[in-house]
């Protein structure tokens, strides 16, 4: 190159200065650009992402509903306690929290790991809860060491609170909602750990209980501490609505006093015939449901259910059990509507019959002579009611049973109720391999034996139908509800079915319940003196004889259940219901649970002072086990 | 030396644009380090003092520097040169280790960091070596030779390490070969090395937090809680802002900190989240102009004394 070029040089600079500028220029619209799809096109995106990183909505549990009995008297209300929860998003290191938060807590790192995981799906600002109703211990602990535990913290919450030991499977019991409630539409709306009914009350009822979850809205710096809060975006908790049961709250403590001091297990119902409104409710062996209301401990879910009392199982609703001699009075009332017999029909016991060449045995041996049909209740004959089941058939038994309520669920407004069975021909010709009905079999029946299964609620159903003349009330639970404005009468249920029994025909299976409990009958033990009581007493078997005899080194409780079904007063009756005791023996210990009830609900009406719990001498409990009894029969 | 003459002939526009930068930073910086006190009354934090004060400094140096005729600056180029490469060395030797590297030498209540002259003194010495009275488009050996000046204090700063202010000497090397007129296919060639050095640079030169870095920048949500975590903050930053932004002491994401330091390399962020797009333009807008005029500069420049005056 010569010198000559020189301006050639110089022409040179100014281009690849203009082209430098023009670099320049086109990268900066470049860099706008990027700041405009960042600011502009996915602003939406990036604010979202910058609010969930200040903004924290921490839910605000709502309280449930308080439970109330008839009278006003709170049953289940809610208590405040402490639950340490994790925020995932506020930890730095989650293996070492939950390592410390164990050891500061003595609860097993496994558990903790275990529930982050089991919720590892949620957003991570949704607080998880890792430990349910936490000591004031470690409550302290957690707060001392909270610098070395980012992300965990305190929270009270609301908790149920139950009575001691009173109609747990009435109430039921809650816990966090499962991920397969979550799914469901009866749960629409709730949030994953939201606490929700599991079972009884708590499970039919809890739309109207659980209230809305709250939430308090609060900016929060990049640590997780609260800058302020904000309180236009929060939301208070509403509080469940406050339900007032048809429970009658001594009447419950009478019933459970009852099993308590006979030491026996079983289940009772107690109706107002006249509405179906449950008085009380009891299914024992029972739970605490307030183990379940801070959460459950693994221990104590495993032992219930493995214990084979199966505590958990809600007898009076899904127990199923042959009724024994309380059937009689369905077949009774069958031979008379159906116009086979009369109430002066006479049969004579010998101590058994022979039907279709086999010996049907009666529970007394020596026989009660002739009998009509109001003795044959109340001496609960089965020599009579072979005879007249045998003179009916199986299906005009099985239409009187069922119109009054036994084999067919009572339609309770508690969830899993369980239907019971009164066989039919059809029924045998639908669901068995033998299809036909045998004759025989009918003999049996008719003394509540064989296939015929019945759940205490709806033998209470049964008893309230008797008392009122032939309407299958619906038993119902709720009275009232208080939307925040004052009580709304919750109307009864319809009955499920009505049907009019000729009063006379009625009268005479009254007066044979009324003999059994104040004349010579089996149920002597739930006379009331000015309140004619009605009752009758039925056994259930669970095992026969010769059964017992080839199980007995097996340990099984072998020994029959005692049932009592009552009403009174005997005329216009107020109430009415059942008594089950679960291997009890006799059901005249059945009866004896019965009058305390009894003694209780009308000495509360009579405005007299309310009897105090039996002592167990007063309870004259029989456990006399009779082994060698008839190869049928029932008393 | 002293030109008087430069007192009147100050760039007032860009001056004034290059003020208008220095107080959107020192708003950002009030705004995103400001403290709200539980009473309600509040301050901004320290950091505005120290901008303002080397704002100050700035200054004064702004006007030594008028004083001054920048060519005696790149007269002097070899034995500033020669003085950083000491200090840089020095640093090597005794600088103070702070962060995992050894970057700064301790004079007083300041720390002085040899490395910030770096691209200066580079550009300078560069300016130098290819103006020198030599003719035509810069060959072969002009690269090479200027090769050289940029490597040797662009090592010595890679080993404190600091390999971020290390490389931004290259752009500085090319954008004076480039506007000496060094020829476009020796740039080409130069592209092309680069690129194939690259890949065994990555495997061979990189030590593993260095390479992870790059991957996070590239890809933050490789690790979002923890080396991604600045760069996705800084991108929700900057879109939360949206087109008007959250407005002055308003921003979230510097406020309460969830993105780190703010303050600190990240302030353009903080003003893309109060003052949103609009603002950014106007930021960008003015940075645009400083360079425009700053290449405008040295076209008048060029122009005024004629390229090869010396």
């Amino acid at each position: 190159m010569s010198t000559n070029l020189m301006p050639d040089d110089r022409r040179h600079l100014a281009m690849r200065l203009s082209a430098l500028q023009y670099l320049v220029a086109v990268a900066f619209a470049a860099l706008a650009v990027g700041f405009w799809v960042f600011q502009v096109a996915q602003h939406q995106k990036f604010a979202e992402m910058a609010e969930n990183n200040h903004l924290r909505r921490l839910p605000l549990p709502a309280p449930r509903g308080v439970l109330l009995d008839r009278n006003g008297k709170v049953l289940v209300e809610n208590k405040d306690i402490f639950n340490i929860a994790l925020v995932r998003e506020q930890t730095k290191n989650l293996d070492a929290t939950l390592q410390t938060l164990a050891a500061a807590t003595g609860v097993a790192e496994a558990q903790l790991r275990e529930t982050v995981e089991r919720r590892r799906r949620e957003p991570s600002y949704r607080p998880i809860v890792l430990i349910e109703n936490a000591t004031p211990e470690q409550y302290i602990a957690v707060r001392a060491r909270q610098w070395e535990l980012p992300g965990i913290f305190g929270q009270v919450v609301p908790s149920r609170r139950y009575p001691e030991a009173t109609a747990a499977h009435l109430f039921g019991y809650v816990s966090e909602i499962t991920e397969a409630q979550l799914q469901k539409a009866e749960y629409d709306g709730a949030e994953p750990g939201e606490i929700v009914g599991q079972a009884g009350l708590e499970q039919a009822y809890n739309r109207l209980l659980m209230g809305t979850e709250g939430n308090r809205t609060v900016i929060v710096n990049s640590v997780g501490r609260e800058i302020s809060t904000l309180d236009s975006q929060s939301k208070p908790p509403v509080e469940g609505r406050a339900v007032q049961l048809t429970i009658d709250a001594e009447v419950q403590k009478a019933t459970e006093d009852g099993f308590t001091i006979a030491g026996l297990n079983g289940a009772a119902v107690v109706l107002d015939p006249r509405n179906g409104e449950v008085l009380s409710f009891t299914s024992r062996p029972a739970y605490d449901p307030n183990a379940f209301a801070g959460g459950i401990d693994r221990a104590t879910w495993a032992s219930l259910n493995t214990d084979e009392l199966r505590p958990l199982q809600n007898r009076a609703l899904q127990g199923r059990y042959s009724p024994g001699s309380t059937f009689k009075m369905a077949v009774g009332l069958a031979g008379l509507e159906e116009n086979v017999v009369n109430p002066d029909f006479k049969v004579f016991c010998a101590g058994g019959a022979t039907f279709y060449g086999r010996r049907f045995a009666c529970h007394k041996k020596e026989g009660h002579g002739w009998v009509d049909l109001r003795h044959a209740i109340e001496q609960s004959c089965d020599v009579y009611f072979y005879t007249v089941g045998n003179m009916l058939g199986v299906d005009r038994i099985h239409k009187w049973a069922t119109l009054f309520g036994l084999g067919v669920k009572s339609n309770i407004d508690l969830p899993n109720e369980v239907q019971g069975l009164v066989p039919s021909t059809e029924w045998k010709a639908k669901y068995t391999k033998e299809k036909k009905w045998y004759a025989g079999e009918t003999i049996s029946v008719a003394i509540g034996q064989g296939q015929v299964s019945v759940t205490p609620v709806s033998l209470a159903v049964y008893a309230a139908t008797l008392g009122n003349g032939g309407t299958r009330v619906t038993p119902h639970l709720i009275k009232a509800v208080n939307e925040g404005k004052g009580w709304t009468p919750v109307p009864a249920p319809p009955p499920q079915s009505k049907v009019d029994v000729t009063p006379e025909k009625l009268a005479a299976i009254r007066d044979g319940m009324w003999m059994v409990v104040n004349a010579g009958g089996t149920g002597r033990r739930a006379q009331i003196p000015g309140h004619d009581v009605c009752g009758k007493t039925g056994t259930a078997q669970v095992i026969s004889n010769q059964g017992r005899l080839a199980a007995a080194k097996s340990g099984r409780n072998l020994r029959d259940h005692g049932w009592f079904v009552f009403f009174a007063p005997r005329d216009n009756p107020e109430i009415a219901g059942v008594v089950f005791v679960e291997h009890g023996v006799h059901s005249a210990n059945a009866a004896q649970i019965t009058r305390h009830i009894l003694n209780t609900y009308f000495a509360k009406k009579d405005g007299n002072p309310l009897p105090p719990p039996p002592t167990r001498e007063e309870m004259r409990l029989d456990f006399s086990d009779r082994f060698a009894r008839g190869a049928e029969g029932g008393q | 030396m002293f030109e008087r003459r430069l007192f009147f002939h100050v760039d007032w526009l860009l001056l004034g644009a290059v003020l208008l930068l220095t107080g959107i930073g020192v708003a950002m910086i009030y705004s995103t380090t400001y403290v709200t006190l539980s009473n309600g009354a509040g301050h901004p934090g320290p950091q505005v003092w120290t901008q303002m004060y080397a704002l100050a400094i700035g200054m004064v140096a702004l006007v030594i520097c008028l004083m001054i005729d920048y060519r005696m600056f790149a007269e002097h180029s070899l034995m500033l040169f020669g003085g950083l490469v000491v200090l840089l060395i020095f640093v090597l030797v005794k600088g103070s280790t702070q962060m995992g590297a050894q970057r700064w030498i301790p004079i007083g209540p300041f720390n002085l960091q040899p490395s910030e002259f770096g691209r200066l003194t580079v550009a300078l010495l560069l300016a130098m070596v290819f103006g020198e009275n030599r003719r035509g488009a810069r060959n072969t050996s002009d690269l090479i030779i200027g090769g050289l000046f940029t490597g040797v204090p662009l090592l010595l700063i890679a080993k404190q390490p600091d390999l971020g202010t290390a490389v931004t000497l290259i752009p500085v090397f090319l954008g004076v070969a480039y506007l000496a007129g060094l020829r476009l296919r020796l740039l080409g060639v130069l592209a092309l090395a680069g690129l194939m050095i690259a890949p065994v640079a990555w495997k061979f030169a990189l030590k593993d937090y260095q390479r992870q870095r790059i991957e996070t920048f590239l890809d933050p949500e490789k690790d979002p809680r923890g080396a991604g975590y600045q760069t996705i903050q800084a991108r929700v930053t900057v879109g939360s802002g949206g087109l008007t932004g959250k407005g002055f002491r308003q921003g979230t994401q510097g406020q309460y900190k969830f993105l780190p330091v703010a303050h600190n390399d990240f302030i353009f962020s903080v003003l893309a989240e109060e003052q949103g797009f609009i603002g950014v333009l106007v930021a960008l807008g003015l940075y645009l102009f400083v360079i425009l005029r700053s290449i405008e500069a040295a076209r008048w420049e060029a122009s005024f004394r004629g390229l090869r005056s010396r």
